[in-house]
């Protein structure tokens, strides 16, 4: 891969300039703008020319790819991109910026949340899919799951996913996530075609060196996709985030402004010059 | 460190000057709080004890396995001069307010601990014997991971399997202990 890395980070930043603020309780924790040139560029690559859908992506990777696209940083990107997300900011954030591309590269977003059946329209839609999950460092690994088998559901059955998870051999429940995420992708018929180790930081100040690695997924055996979507059972939403941390909210609901790309005006207030006019005479 | 120390989940928190406020003040403030009203509500912040996604998971798993959860603090010189805004309402679910009780105040804060009395209490503690109890660093030392701008965490005490010197040791000095009750952390807003 060969690129302009000032036009793909100034890229980068343009989405990072779109994104909302996170929300430290539902694990929205932002990717480092280096680390999502890398990824950006990798899903690129990797779904060139196809129907790619985001089950849930607070970290922009996918307007990323997309804008990179648009911007010729590169000459290759997904051919549309779709988000499903719980966060109505996000989505709405997407479609604004969507729009920009529109004539470049399809932009479309949902509202979803992975509790809940996939919708008829988005069931085998797509030709491959992206996730990153709450990690489940204390629910071993269920949301990852949750996420995995939504993806698996939306695309077709000759189709890849990249899984976006933690990642650090000094803490244990790290690599017992990835093992039992790799377990359960064999039962739905996938294999790991390709694994980038160690390769994203975070904006997380209490864990300020845990990385994350990109692990591609390729379906071989379709039939063991599933045949339909079901809502997930009450027991796995119990521990969703966390032990004890359950899955409890539906949808985070935009609080609609004026100015949905600027400062909040609650956080600021503004203060007068006082100009003296003995002087000016 | 007492056995019951030792069986409990540990919430360790660095603290001083807060809002503009000594600590010494503070302690006295909620002290009186605890005889009035039964409970104290101490203000923090920081995504590392977050209510929902951190103190609330740990201590019901730590209540559920029969243990309790204390808040042990180490006073500190602190510089934190944040204006001192009175929280109006708390919030343990993030959905549903509430005033915040009748002799309660809280301060420059953007979660509160719900605690019973406090009590100065003085005491060792080797940070090396701590082990982050919940979220992504879940399993790391506590000295490792109470360094640069992080203060604060949960965590269980786990002794070193291998005799250490004095050399090793991460030994900070405990002042202030609480026990830490339900609905244990909140949300605050103004």
């Amino acid at each position: 891969m060969e690129f302009d890395l000032r036009k793909a980070i100034n890229a980068i930043s343009d989405v990072v300039q779109n994104r909302p603020a996170p929300i430290r309780e539902f694990d929205q924790i932002y990717m480092k703008v280096a680390d999502m040139v890398i990824q950006a560029e990798y899903v690129a690559r990797v779904f060139d020319n196809k129907d790619v859908v985001f089950v849930g992506d607070g970290d922009g990777i996918a307007l990323s790819a997309a804008h990179l696209k648009a911007q010729d940083v590169i000459n290759y990107g997904p051919k549309s991109i779709t988000l499903l997300d719980f966060d109505e900011r996000i989505v709405n954030s997407v479609r604004r910026f969507g729009e920009k591309l529109r004539p470049k590269i399809e932009v479309s977003a949902y509202l979803y949340n992975v509790a809940e059946a996939l919708p008829p329209e988005h069931f085998g839609a797509y030709d491959g899919f992206h996730i990153n999950p709450p990690w489940g460092a204390s629910n071993d690994g269920e949301s990852v799951i949750a996420f995995f088998e939504r993806g698996g559901q939306a695309t077709k059955a000759k189709s890849l996913g990249i899984v976006v998870i933690a990642d650090d051999p000094d803490l244990p429940w790290t690599q017992e996530v990835l093992r039992d995420t790799q377990n359960r992708a064999l039962e739905l018929g996938y294999v790991v075609s390709e694994l980038l180790p160690q390769l994203h930081f975070y904006h997380l100040d209490d864990a300020p060196d845990l990385r994350s690695c990109s692990c591609l997924f390729r379906r071989i055996d379709p039939d063991r996709m599933h045949k339909t979507s079901q809502p997930l059972e009450p027991a796995r939403l119990d521990n969703f985030y966390g032990k004890n941390n359950p899955l409890r909210f539906r949808y985070v609901r935009e609080r609609i402004t004026l100015n949905p790309d600027r400062e909040s005006e609650q956080l600021y207030r503004l203060e007068k010059l006082e100009v003296n006019n003995e002087r000016r005479t | 460190m007492s056995d019951a120390l030792e069986k409990s989940g540990l919430i360790f928190m660095k603290v001083g000057l807060h809002a503009q406020e000594s600590i010494e003040d503070i302690v006295k403030r909620k002290q009186r709080e605890f005889e009035e009203t039964g409970s104290i509500f101490w203000g923090y912040g920081g995504n590392t004890c977050h209510p929902f996604s951190m103190v609330q998971p740990f201590a019901k798993e730590m209540e559920e396995s029969g243990n309790q959860v204390l808040i042990v603090m180490q006073k500190m010189n602190s510089k934190h001069a944040a204006p001192p805004e009175i929280a109006k309402q708390y919030s343990d679910d993030g959905v549903t307010w509430q005033p915040i009780p009748k002799g309660i105040e809280v301060r420059g804060s953007r979660y509160a601990m719900v605690l019973d009395e406090l009590r100065v209490e003085e005491f060792d503690l080797d940070l090396g014997e701590l082990q982050v109890g919940v979220g992504p660093s879940r399993g790391r030392k506590g000295d490792q991971y109470l360094m640069g701008r992080v203060d604060k965490g949960c965590f269980l005490y786990t002794p070193q399997q291998v005799p250490t010197t004095q050399d090793e040791k991460n030994v900070t000095s405990i002042g202030l202990v609480a026990r830490v009750k339900s609905p244990y952390a909140v949300l605050l807003k103004t």
